[in-house]
């Protein structure tokens, strides 16, 4: 029953995309819905045998490894499917209006979204260093094609460029892979941890290298973040949802295993690596969200948001060598939990505003409360859990992180912490106050009459919000959850 | 002592092409070098006793990935933007030397440290080569790519759906327009040509997946040749753009990966493994299925169409 749940996590979703090719529009229809609405029944099933065992394998083919692939699922694994069901299944609804299955630009959505529907779900269940590769880069090569349905040249050309910088990734992961197995004779990202110590250390830590490069590019972390405000806020509304909650997360997601699943513990100068991760996590958090503070469009500043709000994750590393590490690996989830939530609901509301205002810079906001109340309510709660506000599950997170520093006595971090939220603070608050703005008199009105949209879009948005919001009052159960799973912590030397 | 020279000159030669394609400033000069490289690479891997890769790369590496490239540079003409004279941006060179040294260094890094490795044993390889007969068939890349690993097989099927659908969807903000020059021309010649070149690239394809069992070959590379076959139909103008994706195209399109998921899915179903082929039939019919997806996803690629049709 598990392993049925698992393979099909992957393979509804792509045979969904193979359906909506297929000519006819009940096919796209039947694809669409097929292809996502059994994932959430399905991962009931999954998060239930997990409970029970928190180390599930399932051999592909029937071959163990290191020969075949296997699927693995853990409580992170869990967690992150949630994601993909959550944010992208409410997505998919916002998206069901902008782009109808039976019109000519839905026929263009929805096989890319279903695809990369099931390459995330492929990619977080694979204990394989090269499947791993190959759910990238789908995850990649369908992401790139949804942001250019955007259908502007900026759109397209964000695209390439992003395209560009992901393939430069790749090839960095693939030669780091090649170098691997070469050294371990095995591709399995939990067999490799006892294959690693027997390796000669300078191949070990070059692969190594290669593969962080490239996933720290693919993860948009300060300062390769260069191709994601672009990127994110030229596409359409549901996508950047995708894209700043779900897709970039993937390679921060591979970057844990890599280095807290696959390298064994305190060797190969990995503290050191970690740190430098860590600093360059503070780096994005004081950066983007400095430059957050600067945008003039309201996607650029959600866009610069991400860039910021993805140093939290990288923060928790060095703190896997301390006695702060369990408080400081929930705080890191729950923040990429909360932020999932929270930015999705962001950009869904910020697409809304696009579609109903023609325009989303921030001068013309003015009258939002009017104009569009439940967007600006959505922002609002969004970003309450962006910048840490209880009783959100953004605050839970930045709680617990700021516990774990002070715990683990990296004074540093919690001055870095403070910092950022301040500044997510600061970004938010500027939208708001520029969207409770009165009309100057003496200004010409530069916006035009809204446009009225679908309270279903409204509602799939605000829903994201509140359940950011609300994963502060649910806590216990998914602490408990994440916690089971948790990477061991290090030994301190 | 002569294999020594040999392989002298095609590394030699490999990276003074690399080194051209790279330094061309005609955009023209540059695909065709590019081209010229795929060929060396592809003695390279025959040199180095890998001849499915050197195929692979022969026909994908050189022959697709060169005639993409080159209707392109067409495409580009037509659209007037001539990249022929056309100059790298000046500033551009502050950034390529440092590029091409940091390049460098990290081949002779990784280089240097993968001669050093010393043998494993009882890698995923060797375990590969014991148990080869578990999957019927006796080429081991067919037996790694339909057997032990098919699961990335389906998915690399699926990197290539979402590569036509990605060109698909860039293309309608994008329209490109049709080719230009003499490509219909009615020659007497190019109907004799073409009576004997499709029907050979379909003779070659169907041998190349037949073959892969116990040879050389399989579904990437017969697909691609099959797919060489189309592209001269689209050149000479046997076929052409079509506004729309027929109904046929579309189902060719997903052929392959509806074929292996259902498959692998049955298998499930009767009590076996996802995905554990049960033998060699399934594994020809799998790869049948590939090989039509792979070569029509190609061939529209090429076209840069949603889809094709019979000149009227």
């Amino acid at each position: 029953m598990t392993t049925e749940a698992l393979v099909g996590l992957i393979f509804l979703p792509l045979l969904g995309a193979c359906a909506t090719v297929l000519p006819g529009r009940l096919a796209t229809r039947a694809g669409v819905l097929a292809g996502l609405l059994p994932l959430p029944w399905l991962l009931v099933v999954v998060t239930l045998a997990v409970v029970q065992d928190p180390a599930l394998f399932v051999e592909l083919g029937g071959f163990a490894a290191p020969l075949g692939i296997r699927l693995f699922a853990d409580p992170l694994a869990v967690l992150m499917l949630w994601m993909v069901a959550i944010i992208g299944g409410l997505a998919a609804v916002h998206a069901w209006f902008d782009f109808p299955p039976d019109s000519p630009a839905g026929q263009s959505f929805w096989p890319l979204w279903l695809l990369l529907t099931s390459a995330m779900n492929a990619l977080f269940l694979s204990a394989d260093l090269f499947n791993l590769y190959v759910c990238l880069e789908l995850v990649t090569l369908t992401a790139i094609p949804l942001i250019a349905l955007a259908g502007s040249k900026t759109s397209v050309r964000a695209a390439m460029r992003y395209l560009l910088l992901a393939l430069l990734a790749s090839l960095l992961y693939l030669l780091g892979i090649a170098l691997l197995y070469n050294a371990t004779g095995t591709l399995d990202l939990y067999l490799i941890r006892t294959a690693l110590t027997a390796a000669p250390p300078a191949a070990v830590v070059t692969a190594l290298a290669l593969i962080s490069l490239g996933l720290l590019l693919k993860g948009a972390v300060f300062p390769l973040h260069v191709w994601l405000p672009q990127a994110h806020a030229s596409a359409p509304g549901p996508v950047s949802a995708v894209l700043s909650a779900l897709v970039v997360k993937t390679a921060i997601y591979l970057l844990y295993r890599l280095w807290l699943w696959s390298v064994p513990a305190g060797t190969l100068a990995a503290e050191h690596a970690l740190m430098l991760m860590a600093l360059l996590g503070a780096g994005a958090l004081l950066y983007g969200g400095v430059l957050a503070l600067l945008q003039e469009r309201l996607k650029l500043v959600i866009a610069y948001s991400t860039v910021a709000q993805l140093g939290y994750l990288l923060l928790i590393l060095p703190m896997a060598a301390t006695a702060a590490w369990p408080v400081a690996w929930q705080g890191g989830l729950y923040q990429l939990l909360s932020h999932g939530l929270a930015k999705a609901a962001m950009f869904l509301a910020a697409a809304n505003i696009l579609h109903a205002l023609g325009s989303d810079r921030l001068s013309h906001l003015r009258r939002l409360d009017q104009r569009q109340p439940l967007s600006l309510f959505t922002l609002a709660v969004a970003g309450v859990s962006l910048m840490g506000l209880p009783p959100s599950g953004g605050f839970l997170a930045k709680w617990l992180l700021l516990e774990a520093a002070w715990r683990s006595g990296q004074w540093w971090l919690l001055a870095v912490l403070i910092a950022g939220s301040l500044l997510a603070a600061a970004y938010i608050f500027r939208i708001l106050a520029a969207s409770l703005g009165r009309d100057d008199p003496t200004e010409a009105q530069p916006v035009a009459a809204s446009r009225s949209i679908p309270v279903i879009q409204d509602a799939a948005a605000l829903l994201l919000a509140l359940l950011a919001l609300g994963t502060g009052f649910a806590a216990a159960p998914i602490l408990q959850f994440i916690e089971a799973g948790a990477p061991a912590a290090w030994s301190t030397p | 002592m002569i294999g020594l020279a040999i392989d002298s000159v095609l590394a030699l030669g490999i990276v003074w092409l690399a080194l051209q394609t790279v330094r061309s400033v005609s955009m023209l000069q540059a695909v065709l070098m590019f081209i010229v490289f795929g060929l060396l690479m592809s003695l390279a891997w025959a040199r180095l006793h890998a001849p499915d890769l050197a195929l692979a790369e022969a026909a994908i590496g050189a022959g697709i990935t060169g005639a993409l490239l080159l209707v392109t540079w067409r495409r580009l003409q037509a659209d007037g933007h001539d990249p022929v004279d056309s100059e790298l941006p000046a500033q551009s060179k502050w950034l390529t030397i440092p590029t091409a040294c940091a390049a460098a260094l990290l081949i002779v890094i990784v280089g240097w440290i993968a001669l050093q490795l010393p043998a494993v044993p009882g890698t995923a390889g060797d375990l590969a080569w014991q148990r080869l007969g578990e999957i019927g068939v006796s080429n081991p890349v067919t037996g790694v790519l339909l057997g032990f690993r098919a699961y990335d097989t389906l998915m690399e099927m699926a990197v290539l759906l979402a590569a036509w659908l990605g060109a698909r969807a860039v293309a309608t903000t994008y329209r490109p327009g049709a080719l230009p020059g003499p490509v219909h021309v009615e020659v007497p010649l190019v109907g004799a040509l073409l009576s004997l070149v499709v029907p050979i690239s379909i003779l070659v394809a169907v041998y190349l997946l037949q073959a892969g069992g116990s040879a050389p070959g399989g579904a990437f590379q017969g697909g691609a040749v099959l797919a060489a076959g189309g592209v001269l139909l689209f050149l000479t103008g046997r076929l052409e753009a079509a506004p729309r994706t027929s109904g046929l195209e579309r189902v060719g399109l997903i052929l392959g990966i509806a074929v292996f998921s259902l498959m692998g899915l049955m298998v499930m179903a009767t009590g076996g493994h996802m995905l554990a082929l049960p033998g060699a039939w399934a594994i020809y019919l799998v790869e049948t299925a590939l090989l039509l997806s792979i070569a029509l996803s190609l061939v529209l690629l090429f076209a840069a169409a949603p889809g094709l049709r019979r000149m009227s």
